[in-house]
Formats: C-alpha cells, structure tokens, sequence
C-alpha cells in the first residue's frame, strides 16, 4: 500500500496522460487491495457467524453426549414437549405485543416531540433516551428490585391508588407482562428517536397543503405522515421484532424463565438447555427455531432497505 | 444524520384562522403533558436505583414507609462498591475488553467500508449485503455454537475470548454506517485526490477519515456501548469473577441471595452504567447520528 | 467476597511477620518457593463467614506442603456453580477441584478421577459415610468425588417458635426440644398437622414460606415430601412410573393443598426468597439450614432470637429429610491429581471438618456418620440449641432425601434440573390443570428424558 502510487505524475503539461495511467493502475490493483482490506471482515463473517451458524445445524444432530449421530431426534422430543410449545408461544407473544407497544408508543411521543417548539426538544429527548443508554442488564436489575415481592415500590405505589398487591414475577401473566413493560421501556425510546428523524424529513408543505384543504388532524396524520413513513415503520418495526424476538437478558435477570418455564423466550430456553443442563445439542435445536423467523423479517428489512436507497436515487 | 436536521416550524400555520391556532395551542398541551408523563416513567426505575443505593441495608431491610424516599441518606454502598476487589476487577475486565473491541472494530470496519464504499470489486456487493445481514443474526442464535468453537480454543472463561466474539456484535453494524458514511463523500474529492498522486492509504487517511469523522465517533460510540453492555456471551463463556465484565459480574456475584445487599447492589449497576451515560450526555447528537444512521442510511 | 484469594506468598508474609517478631530465624526464602499450584474452586458460602474456614484450611494445607493453593468461591445464586462445572468440562480446562452439588458427579463421572484410594483411607478412619451421599458419589462401583463438608446441608424447617405457638397453637421447642428426646406431640409431627398449621399461619398473615419454583430449595423440599408419601417418578432401572402410581397421585394431591397456604408467587422463590421471608419477619416457618437464621443474626436479630429448628413433618412412609449433599471432585484432566487428593483428604479429616461446621455457625453436614455429633450444634445461639435438631438425629427416625431418587443419575440430572416434581404440583395449583393432565404431563416430559438418553 505505500509503495501504490507514490510517484506522482509530474509536470501540467503530462496531467491527462498520467492521470489515465494513474487510474488504470489503479483499477489493476484495487481489486487485490480492496479484498486485503475486507480480510478483517471476512473472516469474522464466516469464521464468527457464517461457521457457527452451520455449525448449530451439525450440533443439533448429535445425542445429548455428543457421542453419535441422532439425526432429528432432538427436534422429535422438542416437538413432543408442551414446555417448548410454550416457549414458542411465549416467544411470539413476547416479541408482537412487545414491538407493537413500542412502536406505538415511540411514534406517540416522536409526534409530541415535534409538536414542541425546536428549542425545547433537545432536551427532552436527551431525558427521554435514557432507557435506552443504560445497559439493558443492569437496568432490568433495577426493575427487579421494583418488583421484588418482599418490598416492591411498584406495588407500593399502587396501593396508593388503593390497588390490591400485584404478584408481578409469581404469576405467570404477570410475570410476561413485566418482562414486556421492561422491553418497552428500554426500546421505545429507540422507536421515538427514529420516528422523529422521520417526522423531521416529512416537507412542511405537505402539511401546510393539506391544512388548507381542511384536513383533520387524524387526516393529515392518515394521509400525509403515515404514507411518508411508512418505509421507516417497515423497517425498524422488522429490525426490531428480530432483535426482541431473541432477546435474552430481560428474561434471564427478571424471572430466569420462571415460573415453571412460563415466561421462557427461545433464547432463554436454548441456554437453560444447552449450557445449564449440559444438553449442546438439544439447545442448539432450540435456538435454531429462531432461525426461520428471523429469516423471514431479514428479507423484508432488505427488502424495504433497498426499495428505500431506490426511492433515495 | 437525519435527526439532527432541525424541522422548521410552521410559522405561516398560526396566522391561517383562530380555531386552527386553538387547536395548535391545544395540542401543544397534550403534547407537553405526554412528554412530563412519559419522562417520569422513563426516568422512575434509574432514580429509584439511586434512591436505593443511598440507604442503607436496615432502612431497606425496615420495610417501612415509602420505598421511594431515602430517611438517612449515606454513601456507603458506593465506597463499599468502589473499594471492593471484586468490583474493581470487573471494571477492569470492562475496560480491558471495551479498549480492545473498540480498536478492533474500527480497525477492521473503517477498511473494510472503505474497500466496499470506492473500490467495487467481484462479489463486493453481495459481502455488502452479507454484512447487513450479518448484523441481523442475533448473538443469541450463535452462543452454544460458539460456546463450542471457543471451548476448543482454550478461552473458555477468558476476557481473550470474549475480545474475540464480541467483534461479531460490532462490526456488522460499524462496517455498515461507515459504508453509509463513505459513500456519501463526493466522488470528485478523491479524483482530486487522485490527481494530486495520492495512494489509497493516503486517500483514506487524508480525506475519507476527516470527512467521515462524524460517522467514526458515531460507529465508535455504538461499538463502546455495544461491548460495555454485551450480556449474552460473558454469561455463558465466562464462569470465574476474576474474568466477569461489569454487567455479568454485577448480576451474577454481587446478588447474594440471602442478605439484602439492595443498596450495594443498585450503587454496583449505578457506576457500571455510567460510563455510557457519560459519553451519551456528552456526545449525545453522534450517539443519536450513529443509532438512526443505521436505519435511515440503510 | 465471593472472590477470594489467598496464595501461600500471602501467607507467608503473614508468618515471616510472625516468626520475625518471635525473634527467630526465617528459613531460606529458596526453599519455601511453591512450585505446583493447585486450583479449587469451592462452593461459596451462605452463612456469612463460612468461606473463611475453607480458606484457612486451604492455607495451612498449602504452608505445610509446600503448594501454593489457590482458592475461588462459586456462588449456586443464579445457577453460575452448574455453568462452571458445564464451562469446564466443555473447555476441559480450569480449577483442578470443583465443588459438585447432588447430582452433578454422576453426570459427569466420566470426567472425574476416581478417588476409591482416598475415601477408602477415610472410611477405614471414620466409618462409612451416609447411604445419600453414597449413592451419589459411587458410580459404578467407583468413588468420583468425595462427600464435601462445606456445603452439604439439610433443609429441615426452620421454625418461628413464637408466631407457631401463637398462630398455631404448637409448641415446637418443647416438642423437639435440644437434646435427644422426643417431646409432648413429636409423634403428631406430620403432614396433616403442618397441614392445619400452614393453613392458621397463612390466615394469620405470617405463611410457611416453602419455594415451589425450579431452584435446588423447592426441588429437594418437594422431593422429600414425595418420598414420605412414598411416591417415585421413576425407578432404578430408569422406567417412568408415573400412571397409575396412586402414592405418587395422593403426593402431588396434598402439595396442591399445600400450596393454597403459601404466599401466592412461590412458584417464581429462589434459593433466597424463603430466607427473605424468614428474615424480614413474614413467614413463620421455612425449610432451611441455618444460613437463614445465621444471617438473622447479624442483620435481624430480634427475628433470630425467636428460631428454632426442628424435623420435617414425617409422612406415611417416614420421615425424610431433604438433603443437598455437595462433593469435592478432581478433573481428569487436572495435571496436579496427586496433591489434589491430598488436599481432599485433609478437608475430609475430623478436625478440618469441624473447623467447616463451626465456621459455618453448624451449617455444613459432614458426610461421616461418626461426626454427627461435633458440639457446635448444641451451642450455637440464641436461642441457644436453636440447631441442635438440625443434623439427622437417632431419635427423629429420619432418612436422608435426595429428590428425584432412585432414579439412573444420568435421568435424574435432567428431571433434577428441569425441577419436573414442583412443576407438577405448580401446573395443578397454578396453571388450572386436572391432577391426571398434569401427571400425563409427568409421564410424557419423563418419557422423553429417557429417549434422549
């Protein structure tokens, strides 16, 4: 790379002979260089990610030992357990009604964020991101402590209100209940950051036209946001859905999968299987299951990443 | 880069007719009471934390009165933290790994974008797709695999193994922006540049680096935060405190199931999240460039 | 901390500072240079000072013979004990001693040195060790890991003696009282009487505070119910005998009554939540050794001072007591073996042992049948003798219980982990299902260990 290039064509007279020769030099080498320069990157794509990736596959075929071939017996026992069903349903459950809330709430407050004058806003989202910037480990333990049976502030606060106690992590809707309010709280901020980049790009004048043609309020928001970005809503929605679907460190501080494996999500499960009880292969099986789902949304992100660097052309 | 492009607010709108700035002052209201709403229950679990962290474990152990107000407000739980072995170690393990991965990463992620943003070669299309779609595929897809390749690498309970996986959580996404990035410069600048007789060593330090510089504290801050936070492969790769990251160590080794050990506990996750608080409240508008570059450039 | 090192140079500057200020001479510092390094890591402890004998033990073990002994403490909280001992048998790298709880040493017997030379010398010493502890720790004819001091507990209940007399009208000190003799009612102490009292301690507001989750207290607590009923899930030859297995129905029946009578998010406790309970004054009784109590002690000590601990109830069948016996094992691919025993044998011995015991305010069980009766359990206080029931007794007339017994290792692990017998219990009380949904559910998750060998 030092040696490339470093005699420079001299003199004004010779510019446009030595510059074509600089850049036919150029497309001679480039190619080996570029390649050299994505080595790095290559490599951890196939060796940390493409590898393993088929190498779950293999592990997945092995007996509990890792002894011998089982062929599709772990996903066999896996399909005739109801634990893994409900961890199946959990899962879903857990990543739809989690990233509609945060969606939703994220485009609420992005609107409300644009609604206030310019000055103001810097602010506000400064405090409201801030459930996004804590690591997500440490503030579930927070959130933990909020809903610890013995001296919750949650319940507290709701008997206030004169609400009976809540036994958040003991029962098993309320304990999927609060695993969702932690995963909104620390993603909808994402959602509202986004929305608003959005809301910021969206001309003026639409609205303005739109105002004068008497459109309502819910109209303009019908007819004008929602259109401008519904490319933005496709993608961080899917983005988000895989990155929930296979969340992991919520589950893990907050119930630990409990009670009785209720509020396990495929991740959760995969390592309660794979690594706790020693059974590789078994919870190999189970974190492939995310793999067909998260396929399907990783189309569709690309697919509306690249209809969207057309529309940007 | 699209969140910090100020929306310019509708001046002419006010002056339409009485109703429309009746509901324009109506919704400011609706607008501003969401916001308090939404700020306190974003804000309530970090300050409860910090509420808890200043007691002491017989005022939590009290169970009496309001939870949410501290009676005798003491720092001990901090200088306990702080001054415990264990704790320091995890900081340590913490930095350590964060250095590393971060060097790492914008190592690898600034040539590679660059090679894959000016220099089309056979199949860079494609491993520009395979990036994107690298950094689709969560870690919690990968860990048992991994568990395996780096078992047989010896770095089981190790902070080398983690410096080594942790890339797989970064790069994707850097590479990614950076290509963002690089490719919005102007072609002409490097046939400029080219001109001038520049090799593309030269090209890549002189302009593409000082012109993307926004970007690079951007990809720099996620890859910091992103390895700072990381859960998933030190919970299962590192057994032993002496190698636990912060956000592993505090979780699993300061929980001490039977003692109410809240106040150590919530003053550990305060000073562990601090860091990125820090470098958030100071570079907020790259912390916030990098996170939507990642969806509005791609 | 749970981290804790103390190298042999630590030492060392301790007693040069020692001899020093005795006015003799040190010897040549050459000879004293340790040249292996044994590694152990040990079960870390719940009563507050209990890793302090295991380290001083390790230190004047590693003074006298020259190694340099390195010792780390693994807490079980959130399961990290059961991810070291996976993470090191994948890596077949780390510690040279591992602690093992119940089950693990038979998981992982192939990967565990044989130690029938060590324990031969010990029982020819000591006498034999508990049938429990037997039957974990001799796999196919083999010793894999030796019955550990540290650790080994019994869960017996732990009971508020003033909110029990109160609330329920029993006088548990004077029916078990600190020396051995039964007292007035002993012989009523069974499930239907704890029945009545769970039901007037719940009333009451103060419930018996009994885990029914999927964490070790829960698992081996059921367990030993189910043994006093009599019922198995599964027997020796690893055939599931869960249909039609009416002691195992009657079992499951009367834990769902059980459960009425606790506080409703048992089914999420963990290994802490019931020493929680105990200690902030809300439950009148737990299942427990006594680092619930010991920590009262130092954090709540109106709350210790009102302790006793006493028998489980004894069912049907008799009276089993739920024991979490742990081991000490050495990895087959540890490289210092013959010190590694060594040292094994050291902790074993019945000074060291009662150095553990002591330490641990009377909460490790030796697993030697002749140390049952080392002093500290008359002792320790207040209210003094509140253990002295806590160790298996003559005259309680008990067993010691292992859950998921006599089930093969290799299935009992997994049904152990998986804590299928609380989760059988929880999907009735809990989850709304018929007590034959739920055994059917037994039966299938059962069924499926055992095809997945």
């Amino acid at each position: 790379m030092v040696a490339d290039g470093s005699h420079a064509p001299g003199g004004m007279a010779s510019r446009s002979r030595g510059r074509a020769n600089a850049m036919q030099r150029f497309a001679r080498r480039r190619s080996t260089v570029a390649f050299l320069m994505t080595v790095p990157l290559l490599a951890i794509i196939i060796g940390l990610v493409a590898y393993p990736a088929a190498y779950a596959i293999y592990l997945s075929t092995l007996n509990r030992r890792m002894t011998a071939f089982a062929g599709t017996l772990n996903f066999e026992l896996l399909f005739e357990s109801d634990t893994f069903w409900m961890v199946a349903f959990q899962s879903c459950f857990f990543a739809i009604t989690a990233v509609v809330l945060k969606a939703s709430i994220g485009f609420w407050l992005a609107h409300m964020l644009h609604h206030i004058p310019d000055k103001g806003q810097r602010k506000w989202r400064g405090m409201l991101l801030v459930p996004w910037v804590i690591p997500p480990a440490l503030s579930t333990l927070g959130w933990w402590w909020m809903f610890d049976p013995s001296y919750s502030s949650i319940n507290w606060l709701l008997a206030v209100i004169s609400v009976p106690e809540v036994p958040w992590l003991g029962h098993h809707w309320w304990a999927r209940i609060a695993i969702i309010m932690v995963n909104v709280w620390i993603g909808a901020p994402f959602f509202m950051i986004m929305y608003l980049a959005a809301l910021k790009s969206v001309p003026e004048q639409l609205y303005e036209a739109a105002m004068i043609d008497g459109a309502s309020s819910f109209q303009r928001l019908r007819y004008v946001t929602l259109p401008m970005m519904a490319n933005i809503i496709s993608i961080t929605v899917l983005f988000s859905l895989i990155v929930t679907f296979a969340n992991y460190d919520i589950v893990r501080v907050l119930t630990n999968g409990g009670p009785r494996d209720l509020t396990h999500v495929f991740a959760s499960y995969a390592f309660q299987v794979g690594i706790l009880s020693g059974n590789i292969p078994r919870g190999a099986a189970v974190s492939l299951f995310m793999f067909p789902i998260l396929a399907l949304c990783a189309f569709f992100v690309l697919r509306s990443v690249t209809r969207r660097n057309k529309e940007q052309m | 880069m699209s969140a910090s492009t100020a929306g310019a607010a509708p001046k002419g709108i006010y002056h339409l007719a009485g109703s429309l700035r009746k509901e324009r002052r109506w919704a400011l209201w609706v607008a501003y009471i969401s916001l308090v709403f939404a700020a306190i229950i974003f804000m309530a679990p970090p300050f409860y934390m910090f509420i808890t962290s200043l007691k002491g474990s017989g005022e939590i152990a009290s169970q009496i009165g309001s939870p949410w107000l501290v009676r005798d407000p003491t720092l001990d739980n901090y200088s306990a933290i702080i001054f415990n072995p264990l704790f320091q170690r995890f900081m340590f393990n913490s930095i350590v790994i964060t250095l590393f991965v971060v060097a790492l990463t914008m190592v690898i992620s600034i040539l590679a974008a660059f090679a894959l943003a000016r220099m089309r070669f056979f199949g860079s299309q494609a491993l520009a797709t395979g990036v994107f779609l690298t950094y689709l595929v969560p870690d919690t897809l990968l860990f048992i695999p991994l568990y395996q390749i780096v078992g047989g690498l010896g770095l089981l309970n190790s902070i080398w193994g983690l410096i080594l996986v942790y890339p797989t959580l970064t790069v994707p996404f850097c590479t990614w922006i950076m290509i963002g990035y690089f490719t919005s410069i102007p072609k002409e600048l490097d046939e400029a540049a080219l001109i001038d007789g520049a090799s593309w060593s030269q090209m890549l330090l002189r302009i593409f680096i000082p012109v993307a510089l926004p970007g690079i504290i951007a990809a720099t801050i996620f890859a910091f935060t992103v390895s700072w936070a990381a859960f998933v492969y030190p919970t299962a790769f590192v057994t032993t405190p002496d190698q636990m990251p912060l956000t592993i160590g505090v979780v699993s080794q300061l929980v001490r199931a039977d003692t109410f050990a809240w106040g150590q506990i919530m003053a550990g996750a305060l000073v562990a999240a601090l860091p990125p608080v820090v470098i958030y409240a100071f570079l907020m508008d790259y912390y916030i460039a990098g996170l939507t570059a990642g969806a509005t450039k791609g | 901390m749970a981290f804790d090192r103390m190298t042999r140079r630590d030492v060392l500057r301790a007693s040069a500072l020692a001899t020093v200020a005795g006015g003799t001479l040190a010897a040549p510092a050459v000879h004293a240079q340790p040249t292996t390094t044994l590694r152990c890591g040990f079960w870390d402890h719940w009563v507050p000072a209990g890793n302090g004998a295991m380290r001083e033990l390790c230190a004047e073990w590693g003074e006298r013979n020259r190694v340099n002994v390195q010792v780390d403490f693994i807490t079980s909280v959130g399961n990290q004990n059961l991810l070291t001992i996976a993470a090191q048998a994948q890596s077949r790298s780390g510690h040279d001693i591992l602690s093992f709880p119940t089950w693990e040493p038979a998981a992982k017997y192939d990967m565990l040195e044989p130690l029938d030379d060590v324990m031969g010398r010990l029982t020819a010493k000591y006498g034999p060790v508990n049938a429990a502890a037997e039957y974990l720790g001799k796999i196919r004819g083999k010793w894999v890991a030796i019955p550990a001091v540290s650790g080994t507990q019994m869960k017996p209940a732990c009971v508020r003696f003033d909110l029990m007399e109160q609330h329920a009208g029993i006088d548990i000190r004077a029916m078990w009282p600190a020396n051995d003799t039964r007292g007035p009612g002993a012989d009523t102490w069974n499930w239907d009487t704890f029945l009545t009292a769970a039901e007037k301690c719940h009333a009451a507001g103060v419930p018996f505070g009994m885990p029914m989750g999927s964490f070790t207290d829960a698992v081996d607590t059921v367990g030993a119910i189910m043994a006093s009923f009599g019922a198995t899930m599964m027997d020796r030859e690893g055939k599931v005998t869960v249909q039609g297995n009416a002691k195992l129905k009657t079992a499951v029946e009367y834990l769902v009554k059980l459960s009425r009578f606790l506080p409703n998010d048992v089914w999420a406790w963990d290994d802490g939540a019931n020493n929680r309970a105990l200690i902030s004054g809300r439950s009148a009784l737990i299942f427990n050794p006594p680092s619930a109590w010991a920590v009262a002690k130092r954090d709540a000590p109106q709350v210790a001072e009102k302790c006793w601990t006493v028998p489980v109830p004894a069912g049907p069948e008799g009276r089993f007591t739920p024991y979490l016996p742990y081991f000490w094992g050495i990895w087959s691919f540890s490289r210092n073996k013959g010190p590694a025993k060594q040292l094994l044998e050291f902790l074993s011995e019945r000074t060291s042992a009662e150095k553990q015991t002591n330490t641990s305010n009377g909460y490790d069980i030796p697993p030697f049948v002749s140390m049952n009766n080392f002093e500290v359990w008359a002792k320790e206080g207040p209210p003094v003798g509140t253990v002295y029931n806590y160790p298996l007794r003559a005259h309680h007339n008990a067993t010691a219980s292992i859950a998921m017994a006599p089930a093969p290792a290799e299935f009992a692990v997994q049904a152990y982990q998986q804590a299928l017998n609380t989760k059988v219990v929880a999907r009735i009380a809990q989850g709304g299902e018929t007590i034959d949904q739920s055994l059917d559910w037994l039966h299938r998750e059962l069924t499926n260990i055992v095809r997945g060998g």
